[in-house]
């Protein structure tokens, strides 16, 4: 009974897409596709760093068609690596330049901000720095670097915008008693609850779509500026169905596909496409990192030192 | 025969666990084996020890194993030894409660921990009580993982005196000896083998635990060696063969513990099923039956029914920031459930399948394996003992990198990767050491003379087994069966890595949900789940209990 399961699930005539969270627009992107089209798609979705364990694990006999992952680094590297298979979508024209390249292009766009909770009693933070005084001492979590590319981002892209003194603000939250607790999900559970009033540099989407669920918390985008983290969306050279990929990445930025990715509480790629939150526009931007990896490897060391762990 | 049968059980243990292994192995010293080439052997190496964090965590996780085994023991073996040796009332339901842990993810277990316990949380709310201190540390860690685990110890503690019977310590109270002289000085020594194959089942069960050291450890500022193998996987650069070293490293202890676990039982005889009719009726407390129900009570009280309150109240609550109250009530997350286009229903079936295969071929092939290792005393008997505990001290997630770098090749004509029986290999690797080392700790008891017995009176070798061997051994068998369809029903790790594109399990489905902020659905759905697996155990012990009777 299994191997029959098996032979339908390895239907050879299926689009195979790998995609970080958020998994129930995966699956309605898939469902819009298909039904547009008529050509099934498997859903492989987990973490970036899961799903990009598994592209690395099988190399020898590459599976996937389409890879949607939430980190930017590692659409840049794979294009290093010579993975990618260069496609420019005509529907890409409206996505701003910095969010496309020859090899890939953004499916939407997270932001980092602070995530407070209404009821904590806290005066409400407006930057970075609100969170080291004597309200938040011991009320502040941020969700850990070394898991979550784009708190990373969020160091680097504070240390790129005041330098020293970005790190003078770490310093300062960790002696207000600030706590590193795993990856974004970890963080944000605890402000919910209440046994935290404040994530330092959370996930915005998934906080807008607990405010939708009627949690009494919010987002907020520090004045100082914060850092967005694009979600480079790629076709494999090693695809058996590369018309079938393009046209699936053809569809993601669609009327219609973009249109899904405003309703997963992310930002469209595209520019004349509606949200119901925040985009682009309206939030201020410290300036992105310039390059090198191992930039990103001494920011972390030196973060995790500052940190004890 | 016994030959031919020998060389199935090596190729069965090979596909397992041996070859799987073997490419976490070549991938720890061939850095780009995924890409098929052989260049830059051992470079990892010397990158391992210059991690300047490898010894804290190398000791902290020794530690937390230690620990965790220790406080198992002391829970589980009095507990153990009460339910085997005395008429409890309500045995089978304690034992169907202490098998809630097993049905519960680490990471839900962590969470229900840390949703009761953190500051502001359901406990404090209601009683105005604050552990959060105590929760995010060593002994925090160490006392959540025990509660997961020391079912192991009981399991294998009950099941083994239930068995064996109590004729050597009748024996020993006829001689003059007082129950307590007879328990220490006869049932306990003959308990050892047990006792040791059940700590060392809990010791590695703790050392390779990754879900609650990463939920509680980040706050506790400490990070084991599960957690350090994660990270190396969950960042880009994907560092595969720092990982792959990494688990070498944590399988080594594992070994060593096995050899000690070994050579301090090795010497002793502790055959006590012998050929003399001998009652197992457990004896009756007498005035003692209410404070043992209260004892387990109040076990149950605090490693099953606090952790399952605060988990089923997550899930019947609308929002957590809303706080524990009446009109903060809701049923909308069950409602969800059923009105995502079958999703989470498929993905529970799909789930309980996986979970009664891995049951039956780990039970049969673990059957075999102890059976036959119990026989001879050859060293490539040891090696097939050694080879099929090894999985249990490797971390899954590098299990599930072992199966892909094992399946995923071209050369091969068929390849289980892609479909569902990548998931049921990947559950019978992880999981085939419990039946074994339930099954052997319980042949170690039966008398050596028994089966030649047998034969003398004409049985064949498998009348042999099939009426004399394997009921004596039954109890225990089952006891490690259900517990492998417990685990296999929400394992978390090596699915997330392993499921087809398209296919999903209980496991996931819940933490996908996590994932998009969906604290309350996916705590409902790890409730339905409970209830749902549970009340599955439940009738199949009543058809067991029935078949019997007939």
């Amino acid at each position: 009974m299994l191997l029959t399961t098996a032979a339908m699930i390895n239907n050879a005539h299926a689009l195979t897409v790998y995609t970080a969270g958020p998994g129930s627009l995966a699956k309605s992107l898939a469902t819009g596709f298909e039904k547009q089209t008529g050509i099934k798609v498997n859903i492989f979705q987990a973490t970036t760093g899961k799903v990009m364990a598994r592209l690395e694990a099988e190399q020898a006999s590459p599976q996937a068609d389409v890879l949607i992952s939430a980190s930017w680094d590692t659409a840049e590297d794979l294009q290093q690596r010579g993975w990618l298979l260069p496609y420019q979508s005509p529907n890409a024209g409206k996505v701003p330049d910095a969010f496309k390249t020859a090899d890939y292009v953004a499916q939407g766009i997270s932001a980092l901000g602070i995530v407070w909770n209404i009821q904590s009693g806290t005066p409400e933070p407006k930057n970075w720095q609100d969170l080291t005084g004597p309200a938040f001492k011991d009320k502040v979590t941020t969700p850990d670097p070394a898991l979550s590319g784009a708190s990373l981002d969020l160091l680097i892209g504070l240390q790129n915008g005041e330098g020293e003194k970005a790190w003078s603000l770490f310093q300062q939250l960790k002696e207000n008693g600030m706590v590193i607790s795993g990856p974004n999900a970890q963080a944000v559970t605890p402000v919910l609850q209440g046994a935290k009033a404040a994530v330092f540099g959370a996930v915005d989407y998934v906080t807008y779509n607990n405010i939708a669920q009627g949690e009494a918390v919010k987002v907020i985008f520090p004045e100082g500026g914060t850092v967005v983290a694009p979600r480079p969306m790629m076709i494999l050279k090693s695809t058996q169905h590369a018309d079938d990929a393009k046209k699936f990445v053809d569809y993601v930025l669609s009327d219609a596909g973009q249109q899904q990715v405003a309703n997963a509480w992310l930002m469209p790629a595209r520019t004349d496409i509606k949200a119901q939150r925040p985009l682009i526009t309206e939030i201020r931007l410290l300036p992105m990192q310039q390059d090198g990896s191992a930039d990103r490897a001494s920011v972390l060391k030196r973060f995790a030192t500052l940190f004890g762990q | 025969m016994s030959r031919a049968l020998n060389s199935l059980i090596l190729l069965a243990l090979s596909v397992l666990v041996a070859l799987p292994l073997l490419f976490i192995l070549l991938q720890a010293i061939f850095p780009q084996l995924g890409a098929g080439s052989w260049q830059g052997a051992f470079s990892a190496l010397p990158r391992l020890f210059a991690d300047d964090t490898l010894l804290p965590m190398w000791v902290g996780t020794l530690k937390v194993g230690v620990g965790v085994a220790l406080c198992s023991l002391i829970i589980g073996l009095p507990l153990g030894a009460l339910r085997g040796l005395f008429r409890l009332p309500g045995g089978a339901l304690w034992d169907l409660l202490f098998l809630v842990p097993f049905l519960t993810p680490p990471y839900i277990a962590a969470l229900n921990w840390t949703l009761a316990l953190q500051r502001n949380g359901y406990v404090q709310q209601l009683t105005g009580l604050d552990l959060e201190s105590l929760l995010f540390s060593a002994s925090g860690i160490t006392l959540v993982m025990t509660v997961n685990i020391f079912p192991v110890v009981y399991f294998a503690v009950s099941r083994a005196l239930m068995a064996s019977g109590q004729r050597l310590a009748l024996v020993a109270r006829v001689h003059g000896a007082s129950a307590w002289r007879a328990f220490w000085h006869v049932t306990l020594p003959l308990l050892l083998p047990t006792l040791a194959g059940s700590a060392l089942l809990a010791f590695t069960l703790a050392i390779d635990e990754y879900g609650v050291p990463a939920a509680l450890g980040a706050r506790a500022g400490i990070t084991l060696m599960t957690v350090g193998i994660e990270q190396k996987l969950s960042d880009w650069p994907i560092d595969l063969p720092g990982a792959a070293m990494l688990s070498l490293l944590l399988s080594l202890v594992a070994l060593a513990a096995w050899f000690a676990q070994r050579r301090l039982t090795a010497s002793q005889d502790v055959a006590t099923i012998g050929g003399k009719p001998a009652t197992s009726e457990a004896a009756s407390a007498g005035v003692w039956t209410l404070p043992m129900v209260l004892l387990f009570a109040l076990t149950a009280l605090f490693a099953v029914a606090l952790p399952l309150c605060s988990m089923t109240l997550s899930g019947l609550l609308n929002t957590l920031s809303g706080g524990v109250s009446g009109t903060n009530l809701t049923l909308r997350h069950f409602a969800a459930l059923f009105s995502q286009q079958g999703d989470a229903l498929s993905a529970f079936s799909t789930s309980i399948g996986l979970a009664l295969g891995a049951a039956i071929l780990t039970g049969v092939l673990g059957f075999l394996v102890a059976w036959r290792v119990a026989e001879g005393k050859s060293r490539a008997l040891a090696l097939l003992d050694g080879l099929a505990l090894l999985p249990a001290a490797i971390p899954g997630v590098v299990i599930g990198v072992g199966l892909i770098l094992l399946w995923n090749r071209s050369f091969w004509p068929v390849s289980p990767y892609n479909s569902l029986a990548i998931l049921l290999l990947s559950y019978c690797c992880l999981l085939l050491p419990w039946p074994v080392r339930y099954v052997s700790s319980a042949l170690r008891q039966l008398a050596p003379t028994l089966e030649p017995a047998a034969r003398v009176h004409g049985a064949s070798r498998i009348q042999a087994l099939r009426l004399v061997v394997f009921p004596l051994v039954s109890p225990s068998l089952l006891a490690a069966m259900m517990m492998v369809f417990a685990v296999a029903s929400r394992e978390l790790v090596t699915s997330l890595l392993l499921a087809p594109a398209g296919v999903q399990t209980v496991a996931l489905f819940i933490w996908r949900q996590f994932e998009q902020g969906s604290v309350g659905q996916g705590m409902a759905m790890a409730t339905l789940t409970l209830f749902a697996s549970l009340a599955l155990m439940l009738s199949a012990m009543a058809l067991l209990h029935r078949s019997k009777k007939l």
